[in-house]
């Protein structure tokens, strides 16, 4: 096999010559630029809200436009008070539930329709249809469907964010190259080992678009059903901070929600580039 | 003693039978306005064990179509196809592994280091992991990969790609090989030292190959006989090429001449 080793040598000297060199990389990454600046230019459209907030305050009432002052103060109060902070806790429980919940009862659905025409035909409509029904209409058929409360909560959610894991996973499953479909049949792959050893990888990044949106949908919802009689979470808290005309506390809440909506999304973005580091992070760029 | 002959001849068969028997195949495709086009007509050969044979022919002759039947991804319309006496669809579902396919494209999957891509075959065989990863290793040193082993598809050049790609045809140990256009997507530089380093790693092997390709040289290159296609799928001629045919320029060139009059004839018209 000496031919095969000098050509070992000769691809060596290849890969020098052509190979995109990693300091080239590394100098036109994001990582190279100013960290400072990028984060002040993320924060300057907040900053020039707060003070337009600000400015308002002092020429309103307090429950339209309260201070940045004592907002902050409800949002610590949410913070370092175990009886909130654990409103705030279950609502996060029930949109972790909800998004998993999806992506358990979402990937195989979508799995199915991506690979069998009869499923697509027959399941297609009925995800279109359900996925047209607004999240309030659901709100009042789980009030008449179930007594329990976090059922009800539960199904909204998940009935919302399902169809969104349904499609993610669909085009991920027809968007892979049929070349790789062919490669793997090649080889003699049975079923099993098709969707095990191509179908998964792709639907994993399938699925983790699905979380991401379904993270965003889910907050949206997750307040308007937990507004309908639900004796715990923000939404509860929400309320009641309304009934007292408790303006501070429901800006409090909302930025509490947001930022657990991010740590979530965050959180996802981590494991994605985790498992799917194969993809790189190009985002385009070559 | 006819019958004893007769006998003797019906035992012996299996192991005088080719490698490889294509025999009266058709197969054509509808297409979406309802026509139908043929893309192997009536296409018989045969190859013997251990033989590297070049298929050559115009675009459309059906080449791609023919491999494609012989891995069992698609099925004949008429005719037979059997691999060691066995019908293709059996032998593809006994024996995995054991045709393998060179790509013009890597087909590489991208989360995969080159050490699993190169075990692919091996793992869809259902080889215990740190048995394949040993095997890919080998084919991975042998094509001059080893200082790549961990490195992913993107992080690797086209040639170095097609390495792996070739790495993970031999490691199941195939007995036959199909090469679909496997140089034709690389420059010429690359395709020429692939090539090379392919023809020394193939001669290592008890393998039989059928080789497709546009390029003429190639052809001459790698194989000892060349099967002239016309279009649809349909045998024209059928060249030998003699041992060291590619280093007599008056020999390679006839052989060229011939084929390339050949091809201009079955072509499809327009």
């Amino acid at each position: 096999m000496q031919a095969a080793g000098d050509a070992g040598r000769d691809i060596v000297t290849i890969a020098a010559v052509s190979g995109v060199p990693y300091d080239a990389v590394s100098a036109r990454s994001p990582r190279g630029r100013s960290l400072l600046s990028r984060t002040f230019r993320a924060i300057l459209p907040f900053l020039v809200i707060a003070v337009l907030w600000q400015t308002a305050s002092l020429f309103t009432k307090p429950y339209l436009f309260p201070g940045l002052g004592s907002i902050a103060k409800s949002f610590w109060a949410i913070l370092t008070t175990w009886e909130l902070l654990s409103q705030g806790l279950v609502t996060w429980l029930r949109l972790l539930v909800a998004v998993s919940a999806s992506l358990v009862i979402g990937i195989p659905i979508g799995l199915a329709m991506g690979l069998s025409a009869t499923c697509d035909e027959f399941l297609r409509p009925v995800v279109k249809f359900i996925m047209g029904v607004p999240a309030l209409n659901w709100v009042i058929i789980v009030i008449i469907w179930f007594s329990t409360t976090e059922l009800r909560i539960g199904f909204v959610l998940i009935v919302l964010c399902t169809p969104v894991t349904v499609f993610c996973v669909y085009d991920g499953v027809r968007s892979i190259d049929r070349k790789l479909t062919d490669m793997v049949l090649a080889f003699g792959a049975n079923p099993f080992q098709h969707i095990r050893l191509l179908l998964w990888p792709y639907v994993q990044a399938s699925a983790f678009t699905a979380a991401k949106l379904n993270v965003g949908n889910a907050v949206r919802t997750v307040i308007v059903a937990e507004l309908v009689g639900a004796p715990l979470g923000i939404g509860k808290e929400l309320d009641l901070a309304k009934n007292v005309f408790d303006m501070p506390t429901v800006l409090a809440w909302t930025i509490f929600l947001v930022m657990m909506a991010l740590f979530m999304t965050q959180g996802i973005e981590c494991a994605e580039r985790t498992m799917l580091r194969w993809r790189g992070e190009s985002h385009g760029r070559n | 003693m006819a019958e004893t002959d007769m006998a003797v001849d019906i035992v012996s068969a299996p192991a005088r039978s080719p490698k490889l028997l294509v025999e009266r195949a058709r197969k054509s495709f509808r297409q979406a306005s309802g026509a139908e086009v043929s893309a192997i007509a009536d296409l018989s050969f045969s190859v013997k064990s251990g033989e590297y044979v070049a298929i050559v022919g115009p675009t459309g002759a059906g080449k791609s179509v023919l491999l494609d039947c012989l891995l069992g991804l698609k099925y004949l319309d008429a005719g037979q196809i059997r691999i060691d006496g066995l019908p293709v669809e059996n032998f593809v579902r006994d024996r995995k592994g054991h045709i393998t396919r060179i790509f013009q494209e890597d087909r590489l999957l991208p989360w995969l280091s080159a050490t699993d891509n190169a075990a692919f075959g091996l793992q869809i065989q259902g080889v215990a992991q740190a048995e394949r990863r040993k095997q890919a290793a080998r084919w991975l040193d042998a094509v001059g990969l080893s200082a790549f082993k961990d490195a992913l598809p993107r992080e690797l050049s086209g040639g170095m790609r097609q390495r792996v790609n070739i790495a993970r045809a031999f490691a199941p140990n195939p007995e036959l090989v199909l090469l679909d256009e496997a140089f034709s997507a690389l420059d010429d530089v690359t395709a020429s030292r692939l090539r090379l380093d392919f023809k020394t790693l193939a001669q290592s092997q008890q393998t039989t190959f059928l080789i497709v390709t546009h390029s003429i040289d190639e052809a001459i290159f790698l194989a000892n006989r060349i099967l002239v296609f016309g279009a649809p799928a349909r045998l024209m001629a059928e060249i030998t090429v003699p041992p060291q045919a590619w280093e007599d320029r008056a020999v390679s060139d006839r052989i060229k001449d011939e084929v390339r009059s050949l091809i201009v004839a079955g072509a499809r018209p327009g």
